[in-house]
């Protein structure tokens, strides 16, 4: 009888190391997550004759409200439909799809993101929405073809968004500094602006958040040159030198003076979107999507001009803009009810009754006539969209293809490597290197 | 020695017709039964949620795995991959750092805040209960922001400074120069739970061991030396093995202060960190799988080698 103090130590100890066998075993298990888990999830759970069918989303609180009312809705119209809700949060969202694709219990409709549906597309997770009928035959020019993937349609847009640059009117006022015409100004003009405007506030306000690793203004300033982000065959479109060329001008930035310091610059990426340094008026500029103006202004206090990003030309039209969908609705490939999910996601991409309750929260409709009826009960900021919206059009290229698997980080692998430059601890040389080959290695796994 | 051995034998053996000790049997095997029954929750849980999920990832170890297709046989090649791997090895100089200066680092100052708790002050119980509130709340969300406040670019530490004179503009936690340090320093906060267990281990000791020693001329510092850090080595032990391991493990602090990307300049990638990066930033399950069985074989050589140098220093007196 009785442990003595040693067998008990030794015994406390062994458990921890228990513990320890514990996170090697926290990796999920998904023995049936392949070819035969369809039958896991009891999806058709609401019985008889029903149709029951799971929706996730993303999002804030707006949207939040907006999406239950608009399945409602949905509900009420078509009472043999019952819908289960599972909103999420951006920062969990993708963690869970994932684990839940893995379980064979993927929701049967999905809110979906360019940067993600190669990765579930190409994987053989999401269903083929041509073939059970979506219909897209409304949708503006360049929007219809969003969420294809070598022929298949695995996602359909749910608003259009584009990249802008939004500047901080109030403050340039204050500085005594002239709007750049953004229908005329070079990535070079950017940086004289960014530089003039630190200068002018004694650094009080710095000019402009870096936009060293955002995908879209790289993309946007490539396609200026011919090339683009991402060619079919998992591959980038562009060489290491264009990245080398890329990082060296940011690094005028930062030795102008015109960007905030490598220090802020990662302290200002880890922060929610209303404590951000240009939201706080820390910085005058910052790319932004479209889709963002109204909470951009909302949260800023300020008087927010949106721009067109610049061209290598100063000619606005030949800047290769180009209309991304701010995000898709897709449906699991396992799902029991696929015409069901398809003919939902034809309703609220399609009727004005959803667009009415939608609004612009998830960007611009892609269905032009669902735009126009809406087009009314905008509000100020999102009618501002739409008309900058419509506008482009003599300035949009190509559509850019979705990122193949695995592109899906470049955002994420660019300001890892672009950072660790303006810390000075790498070269651009260095630095475009390291990240072309990491970008390259993990392309298309 | 044999005396006794030889009395307790006598004793279990003592009066025992075949039919009592059937009926003895039979009791026990009902008590082992209704232990089994209470066991049963715990044991479901283990085979269920903890070596079933094990022998699942030791297998995935061992394949190409995204987690949207089925898992692909690929052998060693994950284990192969990891010799090759620069962010990897990166992330295992990350997590050394702050096990190596951390530990030792959070056991010392265990050990002095217990010791002076130990002297018999008015209101205890109180500041117990204060200095244990870090160890709760230090491996929480809430705690992991406010870390990057106080050492933001303008936060707290830079106002004080500031206060004082200096010209402090460094971003504490943004600055990879310091990033790792300001975690350090989280975990060393955190040294409630082996204080405690300091404390209890402090009180165990005989204070006829002192009043001896003070007999014999020892002064405090010969006694602490020669008295206190013996006998309480077996605690100094538990404490170590326990908080290495679980300093190997650490993630919650590391993933909101840098926001789950390690940065600023992989200099706070955690090896548990760059594990959810595989896994689910770019679904490599099958790699992640092959780290997080990396991670035991290196926590179980710290343990063994742990347990087998204890021999030399750990003083059991029972």
């Amino acid at each position: 009888m009785g442990t003595s103090r040693r067998q008990f130590l030794t015994l406390a100890s062994m458990g921890a190391v228990g513990a320890g066998l514990g996170l090697a075993g926290c990796s999920r298990g998904g023995d049936d997550g392949g070819g035969n888990g369809a039958g896991g999830g009891d999806a058709g759970g609401g019985g008889g004759d029903g149709t029951a069918l799971t929706f996730t989303w993303w999002g804030n609180p707006v949207r939040n409200e907006n999406t239950s009312a608009l399945l409602s809705a949905y509900q009420e119209a078509n009472p043999e439909v019952s819908i289960e809700e599972q909103p999420g949060e951006w920062a969990s969202y993708w963690d869970r799809l994932a684990t839940q694709t893995a379980g064979g219990t993927a929701p049967d409709v999905i809110q979906m993101d360019m940067a993600y549906i190669s990765e579930y597309g190409a994987r053989g997770a999401l269903l083929d929405l041509a073939e059970h009928g979506i219909d897209v035959s409304k949708f503006v020019e360049g929007t219809a073809d969003s969420g294809d993937l070598e022929g298949q349609t695995f996602g359909v847009n749910a608003g259009i968004n584009t990249p802008t640059v939004m500047v901080r009117k109030d403050i340039l006022d204050e500085l005594g500094i002239e709007m750049p015409d953004d229908t005329t100004w070079t990535w070079d003009d950017w940086l004289a602006l960014g530089t003039e405007i630190s200068e002018a506030s004694g650094g009080e306000v710095v000019g402009t958040s870096t936009f060293i690793s955002n995908d879209a203004m790289f993309s946007g300033w490539l396609r200026q040159q011919g090339k683009e982000l991402f060619v079919s065959g998992n591959q980038p479109g562009f060489a290491v030198e264009d990245v080398v060329t890329w990082l060296e001008f940011h690094q005028q930035f930062a030795d102008a003076g015109a960007i905030p310091t490598a220090s802020e610059i990662t302290e200002d990426s880890s922060v929610a979107f209303d404590q951000g340094a240009f939201i706080v008026g820390n910085t005058a500029m910052n790319v932004y999507w479209s889709n963002q103006l109204q909470a951009v202004a909302e949260a800023s206090g300020g008087d927010i001009a949106m721009l067109r990003f610049p061209s290598i030309d100063g000619d606005a039209t030949t800047r290769k803009a180009w209309y991304k969908a701010s995000m898709l609705w897709s449906v699991s490939a396992t799902t029991e009810n696929p015409e069901a999910a398809v003919e939902l996601i034809n309703w609220i991409v399609n009727s004005p009754d959803a667009g009415a309750i939608e609004l612009a929260e998830r960007g611009i409709p892609a269905n032009t006539e669902v735009a126009e009826s809406i087009s009314a009960d905008l509000s100020e900021n999102q009618q501002r969209v739409l008309q900058f919206i419509n506008d482009i059009v003599p300035e949009l290229g190509d559509t850019p293809i979705a990122p193949p698997p695995g592109g899906g980080q470049f955002g994420t692998l660019l300001f890892r490597y672009a950072t660790d430059m303006l810390f000075g601890n790498i070269d651009a040389a260095g630095a475009a290197q390291g990240f072309y080959d990491e970008l390259v290695a993990s392309l298309g796994g | 020695m044999s005396a006794i051995s030889e009395l307790s034998k006598l004793k279990t053996r003592r009066a025992r017709t075949p039919e009592e000790r059937a009926a003895a049997r039979k009791e026990a095997g009902r008590d082992n039964k209704a232990g089994y029954l209470f066991l049963l929750p715990w044991l479901v849980g283990l085979f269920a949620f903890t070596l079933g999920p094990m022998l699942a990832s030791l297998y995935l170890s061992l394949t190409d795995y995204n987690l949207i297709q089925t898992p692909e046989f690929i052998g060693l090649d994950n284990y192969a991959r990891m010799l090759e791997d620069a962010r990897l090895h990166k992330s295992l100089q990350v997590t050394f750092t702050y096990v190596v200066v951390g530990v030792p680092a959070q056991l010392a100052l265990a050990l002095a805040i217990a010791l002076l708790l130990d002297k018999g002050m008015r209101g205890l119980a109180f500041y117990r209960s204060v200095f244990y509130l870090p160890s709760m709340l230090g491996g929480s969300v809430a705690i992991a922001l406010l870390w990057r406040q106080i050492f933001g670019t303008g936060g707290l530490v830079n106002q004080v400074l500031q206060l004082l004179g200096i010209d402090a503009t460094t971003g504490y936690v943004s600055d990879p120069d310091y990033a790792l340090w300001t975690l350090i320093l989280l975990h060393v906060w955190t040294f409630g739970s082996p204080m405690v267990i300091f404390l209890a281990g402090l009180r165990q000791i005989p204070g006829m061991y002192y009043e001896a020693a003070a007999l014999d001329g020892a002064n405090k510092r010969k006694q602490f030396v020669r008295i206190t850090l013996p006998l309480l080595s077996p605690i100094i032990f538990f404490n170590l093995v326990l908080q290495l391991i679980g300093a190997f493990q650490s993630f919650t602090q590391a993933f909101i202060v840098s926001n789950g990307t390690g940065g600023p300049s992989d200099s706070t990638l955690f090896y548990t960190l760059y594990l959810y990066d595989r896994g689910w930033a770019n679904f490599q399950m099958g790699y992640a799988s092959a780290m997080a069985w990396l991670l035991l074989v290196i926590i179980g050589i710290f343990t063994a080698v742990n347990f087998f140098a204890a021999k030399y220093w750990v003083f059991y007196d029972d």
